[in-house]
């Protein structure tokens, strides 16, 4: 019994993390009343970027003769991965913040963008790579989980807090930084006024435009490192057609699950992540698979339900998520 | 939210479908010349360099597993008759839906005077496509439907492959420690099920004590879920993987959680050195060749197609003798000595079992199973003992 809650709760943080990075991003990205329904596309351009950025330095190293390091191979993967989705990202905003495209049909736009990039450029270099691409054992290794000397030898409290792989860790010191960023500083303050009425963020003098350029790219950038974390840790560096599957839809549901609170997030993102795979642990005798497959999505329903009736105006969404902001409109 | 996207792809597909349909009219007129054409020809077969060979995968090569291995037997095709790049076209990623049918018909558009469907979802979509395409010949793989369907331009292929995977059962049954197998299954279906309990009876055969856990994906190909139930499974206590889906994610899961796996479709060794012990495999390329040449020829291909490991159609791959018990190669051979001379039967009676609709099977002690003889797709859908479907 212990064992597969133990093992349950395990699977939950992996299957988690890259939920809870997709929704860090988006967070962001909303606090500067931006809604980035392209979420799912920014991870698929991090997911094959990330994986072939690490594939290429490891090839550029061994043709010259040398061996790949794996702390530069991860390295190289995240810095990768980070500059595609905020390219991603960059495209979202220049046509919404510039142009002022409709938010909602970019996002969509960008969805469908980003998951065809990933997978022509996956097949395109797998082809190259004569059938598919994967990194070697070294990378792999690099995002294999980590052995702490002595804590990770803990019974039960080592496999469950110091056994993880080290993008777990990342995504849960982002988050913590990324609630103190909103709450105790300056420029979070700042930031939640642009999201909440840009109008008046503007009389106070604060510069709408770049505010909401920077929130929205870092955000994307961190997506795209939730999907380098499908391709280099969930399918362990091999490039899989559709391997993002519709993480980044459920990461723009955990967003409002965590009611727009990145602390928050961590929990509900292990929550998500035992949600999905929690068929595999716990079994109730002839509940389909399809049942279980529909509770993550139950859950948000439920908590939209219950968060829009409690009408909390501090954890709600930034008042104006989804609306451009044009000053002459005023 | 998933059904959003789902909108959003038919709301494509559609698009994508009416600029087809408007670009049609002018290949199609050429298409039909075509047609035309070859019925005077079919009795006397297509020259070789003029015959145009296509394909639905539901995967690409890049799974590592079942495309990869299908491809391969396409290439093997290729080169054993001389055709050009050209004249072979591929779909690949085509779901199991109403996209098949638009591949299939893309592909007779193109002038496939073959098509070969690989995945079994396929069928019904093979079935109603090949009714109005009298004049392509098309072949499904793992299907059931040809028979009955009273098509002559309708066939099934498949390999006994059940017999592969008691081979590979033996490896396992050796190798494990905790005398608990675990597999990775794609859907409860027949094909599925004649697979898993053959790999059972195999590691039985070497180890009496041998139990295995078995848990669906409901999916081909989902590496997510798959490396997931995968890692679910090793929780349970299993430290042999085994598996019935196509990508490489229950060998690299159980790679890095220290137990081992057996593949399928392909040599997993590569991706997962320190786990992979050993995978059965299908060579694709013998059928596809023999039916590409019947076409050629202007010859009849079989309706139901299976060979097994006595026609090298099932094979193995090498051994991972670094990691394998001793004796394992041994105790390989000399099973599949008895296979291919019949005197061992992998579902040998006395068998009991249970199918998933509740249905009691019996095999009597000194009789066995018919396992792929009369068709080509399998039909053995009975858990037996020691076999623990968990859902």
């Amino acid at each position: 019994m212990l064992n597969t809650l133990n093992g349950l709760l395990i699977a939950a943080v992996l299957a988690g993390t890259p939920l809870l990075l997709g929704a860090l991003g988006e967070i962001l990205t909303e606090k500067s009343g931006n809604l980035n329904l392209g979420v799912e596309g920014m991870m698929f351009m991090g997911a094959i970027t990330g994986l072939a950025g690490s594939y290429y330095y490891e090839q550029g190293v061994i043709s010259s003769g040398g061996t790949p390091n794996g702390v530069v191979s991860a390295l190289i993967a995240l810095a990768v991965s980070f500059i595609a989705g905020a390219f991603g990202a960059l495209i979202y905003s220049f046509l919404t913040i510039t142009l002022r495209a409709n938010q909602n049909v970019t996002g969509l736009t960008l969805t469908i963008f980003g998951t065809g990039f990933g997978n022509f450029f996956g097949e395109y270099i797998g082809q190259n790579a004569g059938g598919y691409v994967a990194v070697s054992t070294v990378t792999k290794n690099a995002f294999s989980r980590l052995n702490i000397p002595v804590l990770s030898d803990i019974p039960v409290l080592g496999p469950l807090l110091f056994q993880y792989n080290w993008l777990v860790y990342f995504a849960i010191v982002l988050a913590v930084i990324m609630a103190w960023f909103f709450n105790r500083s300056r420029v979070g303050l700042n930031l939640r006024a642009v999201g909440e009425d840009p109008a008046t963020a503007d009389a106070a003098g604060i510069n709408i435009t770049a505010y909401k350029y920077a929130a929205t790219v870092i955000g994307g950038g961190i997506c795209g490192i939730g999907g380098m974390y499908m391709s280099m840790v969930t399918t362990s560096g091999v490039w899989v057609h559709d391997c993002v599957s519709g993480y980044g839809w459920l990461a723009v549901a955990l967003v409002i699950f965590a009611t727009w609170r990145p602390a928050k997030g961590i929990l509900v993102a292990i929550v998500f992540g035992g949600l999905t795979v929690m068929r595999m642990y716990v079994n109730i005798p002839g509940l389909p698979a399809q049942i279980y497959d529909m509770l993550p999505y139950v859950a948000t329903i439920v908590v939209l339900v219950v968060t829009s009736m409690r009408e909390s105006r501090e954890h709600a969404q930034p008042k104006s998520c989804g609306l451009n902001y044009f000053r002459e409109e005023r | 939210m998933k059904k959003k996207i789902l909108s959003m792809f038919l709301c494509a597909a559609m698009a994508v479908t009416l600029i087809a349909g408007c670009g049609a009219p002018a290949a199609e007129t050429g298409g039909n010349d075509n047609t035309g054409d070859k019925t005077s020809e079919t009795s006397k077969g297509i020259p070789k360099d003029e015959i145009k060979v296509g394909f639905v995968h539901v995967s690409d090569p890049s799974d590592m597993g079942y495309t990869y291995n299908q491809d391969l037997g396409t290439q093997e095709m290729q080169k054993a008759l001389g055709l050009s790049d050209d004249q072979i076209v591929n779909k690949y990623n085509v779901p199991e839906g109403a996209e098949c049918d638009t591949a299939l018909r893309e592909l007779v558009d193109a002038g496939c005077n073959i098509i070969f469907a690989t995945s079994f979802g396929f069928e019904d979509y093979v079935k109603e496509v090949a009714a109005e395409y009298p004049d392509i010949e098309f072949c499904h793989a793992t299907g059931y439907q040809a028979k009955d369907s009273g098509l002559d331009n309708f066939h099934n292929y498949f390999a006994s492959i059940y017999e592969g995977r008691y081979l590979a059962g033996i490896a396992a049954g050796m190798k494990t420690e905790t005398n608990k197998l675990g597999y990775v299954a794609a859907f409860p279906f027949a094909e599925v099920i004649s697979g898993y309990t053959a790999f059972y009876l195999g590691a039985k055969s070497v180890n009496p004590d041998v139990t295995m856990d078995i848990m669906y994906t409901n999916s081909w190909n989902d590496p997510t879920v798959e490396s997931q139930v995968a890692k679910a499974l090793i929780d349970r206590g299993c430290d042999v993987i085994s598996q019935h889906s196509d990508s490489t994610a229950p060998a690299t899961t159980a790679e890095e959680n220290g137990v081992w796996q057996v593949g399928y479709n392909n040599d997993m060794i590569d991706a997962a050195p320190d786990a992979s012990l050993i995978s059965p495999r299908i060579d694709w390329g013998i059928y596809v060749t023999e039916a590409v040449q019947a076409v050629i020829n202007g010859d009849e291909i079989p309706v139901d197609w299976c060979k097994g490991l006595a026609d090298g159609a099932v094979y193995l791959s090498p051994l991972n003798t670094a990691i394998a018990a001793e004796g394992t190669q041994e105790a390989i051979d000399a099973a599949k000595e008895k296979i291919i001379s019949g005197d061992l039967h992998v579902f040998a009676g006395p068998l009991k079992g249970v199918s998933p609709e509740g249905e009691e099977y019996d095999v009597a002690e000194g009789d066995y199973y018919h396992e792929q003889e009369d068709a080509s797709a399998p039909s053995w859908q009975y858990i037996i003992e020691g076999c623990n479907v968990v859902e």
